[in-house]
């Protein structure tokens, strides 16, 4: 495969940035974070792309440093809230509830809730699957997760949204 | 068709977004092979400054030697006799 060069990068910008946006946007919750996540997702592409040797699609390639990324900015932010003693449904409500972006009915908001609650692989896994509606072989290339563990993943993550939903109606 | 999350963004983000993102190349230029193998080369460089300074240390700070041929023709145009070389032998037996 030829070497990338400027003017591939900038179709991959084009074709991608939008798409890549909302990948992390459901998982970080907050335009503001996913605005940094997404430029420093590209800023690695750029650095990385002489090294990029054509082994997965270029999409698979951007996708696993964006979810690399989105998974890194999401440890920090724990890190953060346990150092300001602040709980998980906490972080939560903050991220969803002060969002100016946000703009969904009630459902929703319980959703997002929902999906925060979730450990990281199952909240990948969710968000790839039901909003991304990806298929499983194209998660496994991005997550280097098999198939096998990746519905099992989304199961038990399907399971405890219902579980958080209901909950939270109640 | 994208699912609706509930998440929205400000009117024409995603033409400043192209923007922002298509000036990365410009900002973050690709270090050249010579800024690649530049930390190297300082590397390397560094070792053969360490080398010609031990080097030159060594050479100023050790006594030269000579060869037995020097020695002998130092002796023989010394007014130093062989009676005075033999106590000096002697001595430091």
């Amino acid at each position: 495969m030829p070497r990338m060069d400027e003017r591939d990068f900038n179709e991959l910008v084009d074709k991608y940035s939008e798409q890549l946006y909302w990948h992390i946007r459901n998982l970080v919750g907050s335009h503001e974070d996913t605005d940094d996540i997404v430029q420093d997702t590209f800023i690695k592409a750029w650095k990385a792309l002489p090294s990029f040797r054509g082994e997965s699609s270029p999409s698979t390639w951007l996708w696993r440093i964006a979810t690399n990324e989105a998974l890194a900015f999401l440890r920090k932010q724990r890190v953060r809230a346990a150092l300001r003693f602040e709980s998980l449904d906490a972080t939560a409500e903050r991220v969803i509830d002060d969002d100016p972006w946000f703009n969904g009915d009630e459902a929703q908001r319980r959703l997002a809730k929902a999906i925060f609650r979730l450990p990281d692989k199952q909240r990948v896994v969710f968000c790839m699957r039901y909003f991304e509606e990806m298929s499983y072989e194209d998660i496994s290339e991005v997550t280097g997760t098999s198939v096998g563990a990746l519905k099992a993943s989304f199961h038990f993550a399907s399971e405890k949204i219902k579980d958080l939903v209901q909950l939270e109606q109640d | 068709m994208r699912k609706n999350n509930g998440y929205n963004v400000p009117d024409g983000y995603f033409e400043g977004l192209r923007t922002k993102l298509s000036s990365i190349p410009a900002q973050e230029k690709q270090p050249t092979r010579f800024q690649k193998f530049a930390p190297y080369l300082a590397l390397a460089a560094c070792f053969a400054i360490a080398v010609l300074i031990g080097n030159f240390i060594l050479n100023k700070t050790t006594v030269p030697s000579a060869s037995d041929d020097e020695i002998i023709e130092y002796l023989i145009s010394s007014d130093i006799t062989l009676a005075q070389i033999e106590d000096y032998l002697i001595s430091n037996q």
